[in-house]
């Protein structure tokens, strides 16, 4: 029965690929039908497997494991289009796997949807869970985030594998507590860096102990909930940590973790956590340090994460936001910028962006420091502007432009220095626009 | 000069879906008219205020895990907020907080939280977590006066039943309850909704519905609300409306 259902999935893949189209997805779609939910089960794997999961990082942390052990000789399968629920999981595996269902390789590597953790794993034997962190983001297709984690909470109740947790975000670190019996739960962590904050900045969640109830103490705050905390009443968040980043200095873009130290080429405290989640893997694998040192160092991404984009003359600086961590954060380096600068947000609600855009709402844009115009876009283009009035920005500044191109190019239309915030669909059309502007009026793009 | 006080319950544990924003949009149009606007903040454990020295309160929604920490808290306070409420000081309520204020909310084990009893409708959380109402929502109100359609964002498992007196007739989405034909409870100092958005985000009417009855609630001659460019709240709305409504 299994070799007819793979022959099936290979034979999708097969005519899919005929016809030039994604074979990321559909397959796994069918097969979910097929085999009434359990899609994954099929396959045949011998080799370790390791999954990441979270709000925020996913594809950067998955592809740095992967480039660790790939750059150490291995053979590895990584679903690098972020096909992360089960069907693109399955449909990643078909295209890997003999008749017989075998898949060859000597680890895999998904990243994985929060939501499909227990879906996926309660099908393949997992070895490594990393969990980076839970911010609301698309509540409305997840159910609220307390429901998310209490799945992937049952999920650890009976998980005995390596559980590496971000220790400084209470939502993950309340993992670490599930199975008592598992001896292998590693907690990754970060010492105050210069923004650092004593008092909550931006908008949160799990203010209080998931076990007790009483309000969570803070030492510091990173970014949003992100921090030293802890439970004075059940000692929830005393824990040893098995790696910690110290000496964060964002200006010049290093870090030290275990004794050795690293540039990362993005400099932000987001990807100081991400790359500290990677120190933390290299470390239970045993990765030789000059390997763990050249992926940490080199790894960057061109795909609206921090783009950097020339129209013109004019530097414009995109970066993804599904959620209001990514958008707050975004301020932020606009803030830390001393000058004059314009803004372009487009926001978009499509089913993959979840259909309500409300979260808009908790980012804080009471915070905006020489910012002398704001452009918005997308299929919310009021919502996103009437936001950014409520605020207190002048009324008059803001214009509205559901077209991307005229988006664009009313950005463009004066000097100085410019930043973009798109949200999840409406990156790519964004970075598209973004180009065409460059290709029309000049401008080359890094 | 006029001031409106508020008070905003438990804003550290009911902010889902943005809720917060009610009130930054309530005290932005009140600073545009040279309102003052007092905002004060109550959560669990905090003194007991005197609800009744309020113009307005305020509670927004929250996850399942919040809602129970704070329904006992909140039962503390119900002698004061009845009191507040017979002595006209404006409820404004969403969706967890529309809940409390009924006569119980079971939630979806069937275990059964008690409300205030302050009006006559109940919530039972549909057992299934998976059906959820879920979606744009919008209705067709009365009580300003006029015809107003409002649009928001629903996202409730619980089903309200009893309401007597609706805020609206469901136009799309689901309302009260799953596919309902009416949306939240109104008297003239109480909204009650299921509207995230938030609510008052592209429903002007609705705020200074608010804020017209909190100015006026102790004086004789009215106050007119000084008119403002609404331009970009009531083009967000339309361009929903027309999505949603286009058949």
């Amino acid at each position: 029965m299994n070799s007819i259902l793979i022959i099936i999935g290979k034979i999708i893949v097969a005519v899919l690929r005929l016809f030039r189209r994604n074979a990321g997805n559909l397959p796994g779609i069918v097969l979910w039908h097929l085999t009434k939910g359990k899609c994954c089960k099929m396959f045949k794997v011998d080799c370790p497997i390791i999954a990441v999961t979270g709000t925020n990082g996913k594809t950067s942390v998955t592809n740095c494991i992967a480039q660790l052990f790939e750059q150490n000789g291995k053979k590895i399968i990584i679903n690098k289009e972020g096909n992360n629920l089960d069907t693109g999981i399955c449909s990643l595996l078909l295209r890997h796997c003999n008749i017989g269902g075998k898949v060859n390789a000597d680890y895999l590597i998904f990243e994985t949807d929060e939501s499909h953790v227990p879906v996926v794993y309660s099908q393949l034997k997992l070895e490594t869970l990393v969990v980076l962190n839970f911010f609301r983001d698309q509540l409305d297709r997840n159910g609220e985030m307390e429901t998310l984690i209490q799945k992937i909470n049952s999920f650890c109740k009976t998980f005995e594998g390596n559980l590496i947790l971000n220790g400084d975000d209470p939502n993950t670190a309340r993992l670490g507590r599930a199975n008592p019996d598992n001896k292998n739960v590693k907690y990754f962590h970060a010492k105050p860096y210069a923004f650092a904050t004593e008092t909550i900045f931006e908008a949160s969640e799990g203010r209080f102990c998931p076990f007790c109830g009483e309000a969570l103490e803070y030492d510091y705050y990173q970014y949003s909930h992100i921090g030293k905390f802890c439970c004075k009443k059940c000692g929830f968040g005393n824990y040893e940590p098995y790696i910690t980043a110290e000496n964060i200095d964002l200006e010049k873009s290093v870090f030290t973790a275990d004794g050795h130290e690293y540039s990362p080429k993005l400099n932000s405290i987001y990807n100081i956590y991400n790359m500290t989640a990677v120190a933390a893997a290299a470390k239970l694998y045993n990765i030789p340090e000059n390997v763990t040192d050249n992926v940490i160092s080199n790894y960057t991404i061109n795909n609206g994460r921090m783009e950097a984009f020339m129209l013109g003359d004019r530097k414009a600086t995109l970066n993804l936001a599904k959620n209001p961590v990514g958008a707050n954060m975004t301020l932020r380096v606009m803030n830390e910028m001393q000058t004059e600068k314009e803004l372009l947000f487009v926001l978009n609600d499509n089913i993959a962006d979840g259909l309500d855009v409300s979260w808009i709402w908790d980012i804080n844009f009471s915070v905006f420091d020489r910012v002398t115009r704001v452009v918005t876009s997308g299929t919310r283009a009021y919502d996103i502007a009437v936001r950014i009035k409520c605020s207190g920005y002048p009324a008059e500044k803001i214009i509205v432009c559901p077209d991307l191109d005229a988006a664009v190019a009313e950005l463009a239309k004066t000097d100085g220095r410019k930043f973009v915030i798109a949200n999840y669909t409406a990156v790519q059309p964004t970075r598209s626009a973004l180009k065409r502007y460059s290709e029309k009026h000049g401008g080359k793009n890094e | 000069m006029n001031k409106i006080k508020i008070l905003h319950m438990y804003a550290d544990m009911l902010d889902l879906y943005g809720d917060s924003g009610n009130m930054e949009i309530i005290a932005y149009r009140c600073k545009m008219r040279g309102i003052e606007c007092e905002i004060d903040k109550y959560s669990i454990d905090s003194e007991q205020p005197d609800f009744s020295s309020y113009d307005l309160i305020y509670i927004g929604g929250g996850a399942d895990l919040e809602q129970q920490h704070i329904s006992e808290d909140l039962v503390k306070c119900r002698n004061g907020i009845e009191a507040a409420y017979k002595n006209g000081t404006f409820l404004f309520l969403i969706c967890g907080g529309y809940q409390l204020m009924g006569k119980h909310y079971r939630d979806a084990d069937g275990v059964d939280i008690p409300g205030l009893g302050l009006f006559d409708y109940y919530t039972i959380a549909e057992p299934n977590r998976k059906k959820r109402c879920i979606g744009n929502v919008v209705i067709r109100t009365e009580f300003t006066g006029k015809t107003v359609d409002i649009v928001g964002f629903e996202n409730h498992g619980g089903q309200t039943n009893g309401v007597k007196t609706p805020l609206g007739e469901v136009l799309y989405g689901h309302g009260n309850c799953t596919k309902s034909s009416h949306e939240g409870y109104f008297e003239k100092n109480v909204i009650a909704t299921y509207m995230h958005g938030p609510c008052l985000s592209k429903n002007p009417e609705v705020s200074d519905y608010i804020i017209g009855y909190c100015l006026n609630r102790k004086i004789d001659t009215a106050i007119e609300l000084t008119p403002l460019d609404d331009k970009l709240e009531n083009d967000c709305r339309q361009v929903m409306i027309e999505r949603l409504l286009k058949k």
